[in-house]
């Protein structure tokens, strides 16, 4: 784990050689090919959180939430066809240039803030993930491995600028790959001697785990087909077609080919992916049938529970729930039925814990494959997946400080502050920029550890400013009409109605980027028509 | 830039797009059936 740690930073260092101007710094003089930034984007994507989020969200809510990302194929055709070539005529660092271009310098920086704040937001609760394995492994205190995982990040990205980031993104995203191979194949390994892959599939299944698609509608079902394939694909088209964190890595492509086979490389590889790493919570839930798991899988809220009064009632209900939920799994998996008595057992044991957590004022779900991994797995094999979840912890945070401080720079610090400097000052504020977020990151990081479900936050946080931003983009690309006020206004009316409807609570946030997105487009078209009059 | 620059696979883009549509299609096809088998 120490060695991969090292090792990458290595890397990220002696391929920092070169990027001696702000074109190579934040652009890698736009030469790379596309396996480099296919890759990258998805390293970029897969946190920390995919690992020890996705994992527990598979565990607690079965595989639906693969739906989310249904969408994404379908936005990244659509990308490939009109925002590459788009991005790559108007020769820029940023998405955010290209809205002056169209538009006026008013709309390009409200949208650049809009960018910095939610990116801002995001990056923290990308390093409070690692923060959650170190704690769990090493025992050290949330604090002191957030700053130490900051510091490691900030180092190479300040001095690597984006070429280091692709290309240890690039090693980061093989060690995940190696990651989750291990963590699914021991996860069936280590099921019971009579325990089969089909025998844990039967229980998991009976439990509502086993449910990648579900084509029931409800505006307020965060997952399901319907929301998947359209509140997906904008969503993907928001985050791969606006959020500079995404762009600049298809940025630094050579041609645009490359770009798009980036792009396209994540259409095909995303979903299996993800599907794979949720089948391994589906299987960690299968052996916790027949294991007993703790009532809490975080050690000190589980520490905290036991020194309340209400715990020995809870325990006795958890423990009688869990005899028999193992004696009806048994029977489950040997093909003798109780399916019925299986589900209701598991009904006990999830009120049982769902009371110990309100009591705690917790949530677990990000401690459940760490409580699997760090209590029966082998050495070797914690090593190999706790290297995995660090990479993909690094790649994304340098992705995401990377992109903040291109942001910081070109749209703000050059467009609005200093207009006129020397390459080499707008170098050095880079540089500068990026330890600036990577601090940042870590203040905001310590309030991140709450939150629940990682995976589901980082989503929702997008999902509250992605509309807006994709509206203006849309407008941008296929309004030609539309002008500056309309674009800007139209982005303030997008940002209003997503932040009523989740403050209402009227729709699940997927479908947030719909709506924000219409929003942006209609006001955007009446208020130009208006003008024109 | 070079857009007529043709991909790798397939010929042309058009024809890329379309195969990275119907692979979408056969997933969510594999994934509701793998969804009935262990309901």
């Amino acid at each position: 784990m120490i060695l991969s740690v090292v090792g990458i930073v290595a890397y990220g260092l002696w391929r920092s050689r070169g990027s001696d101007t702000t074109d190579a710094y934040l652009r890698a003089g736009r030469t790379m090919p596309w396996y480099a930034m296919a890759l990258s984007i998805m390293a970029t994507q897969a946190s920390a959180i995919t690992f020890i989020s996705t994992t527990g969200q598979g565990y607690v809510d079965g595989m639906r939430f693969v739906q989310f990302y249904f969408g994404l194929p379908l936005a990244m055709v659509i990308l490939s066809v009109t925002a590459v070539p788009v991005f790559h005529k108007a020769n820029v660092y940023t998405a955010y240039e290209y809205l002056e271009k169209r538009f006026d310098s008013r709309t390009r920086t409200l949208v650049s803030i809009i960018f910095l704040i939610q990116r801002g937001l995001a990056v923290g609760l990308a390093l409070s993930a690692p923060a959650i394995v170190l704690t769990v492994i090493l025992g050290w205190p949330d604090d002191w491995t957030t700053v130490l995982m900051g510091v490691i990040v900030v180092a190479y990205t300040a001095l690597g600028g984006v070429k280091a980031v692709t290309w240890t993104d690039f090693q980061q995203m093989l060690i995940m790959m190696a990651g989750l191979a291990a963590s699914l194949v021991m996860a069936v390994y280590l099921l019971p001697d009579n325990i089969g892959f089909g025998a844990a599939l039967t229980v998991a299944g009976a439990a509502g785990k086993l449910n990648p698609v579900t084509t029931n509608f409800s505006w307020g079902d965060r997952y399901n087909l319907w929301s998947g394939l359209f509140g997906g694909m904008f969503l993907a088209l928001a985050y791969f077609g606006c959020d500079q964190s995404q762009v600049q890595r298809y940025l630094t492509g050579s041609s645009v080919a490359q770009s798009r086979l980036s792009l396209l490389f994540n259409a095909v590889a995303k979903i299996p992916m993800q599907f794979l790493i949720l089948l391994t919570g589906a299987i960690v839930f299968a052996f916790f049938t027949f294991v007993q798991p703790p009532l809490l899988f975080q050690r000190e809220d589980m520490a905290k529970l036991t020194r309340m009064p209400e715990y020995p009632a809870l325990r006795e209900k958890f423990d009688a729930a869990f005899q028999s939920r193992q004696s009806a799994a048994r029977r489950l998996a040997a093909g003798g039925g109780a399916k019925e008595e299986f589900q209701k057992a598991q009904a006990d044991l999830d009120e049982t814990r769902k009371q110990a957590a309100a009591l705690t004022k917790s949530n677990d779900t990000n401690y459940v494959f760490l409580h699997f991994v760090t209590n029966y797995l082998p050495e070797g094999i914690v090593g190999l997946i706790i290297a995995a979840i660090l990479a993909a912890a690094m790649s994304t945070i340098s992705g995401e400080i990377n992109s903040l401080a291109t942001v910081t720079v070109i749209d703000i610090y050059k467009r609005l502050i200093n207009t006129e400097a020397a390459d080499a000052r707008y170098l050095l504020v880079s540089r500068l920029a990026t330890a600036f977020w990577g601090v940042y990151a870590v203040v905001t990081a310590r309030f991140a550890k709450n939150m629940g479900s990682l995976v589901e936050a980082v989503n929702l946080l997008g999902s509250l400013f992605y509309g807006g931003i994709l509206g203006v983009f849309a407008l941008a690309m296929y309004f030609p009409r539309v002008g500056a006020a309309g674009a800007f206004w139209g982005v303030l009316a997008g940002e209003a109605v997503i932040f009523t409807l989740h403050f209402t609570g009227a729709t699940s946030f997927l479908w947030y980027n719909v709506a924000g997105c219409l929003v942006v487009i209609a006001t955007g078209v009446v208020i130009s028509r208006l003008a024109v009059r | 830039m070079n857009r007529e620059e043709p991909p790798p696979f397939f010929g042309t883009w058009n024809r890329l797009y379309a195969a990275v549509i119907l692979y979408l299609a056969v997933l969510i096809a594999g994934f509701h059936a793998f969804t009935k088998a262990w309901r």
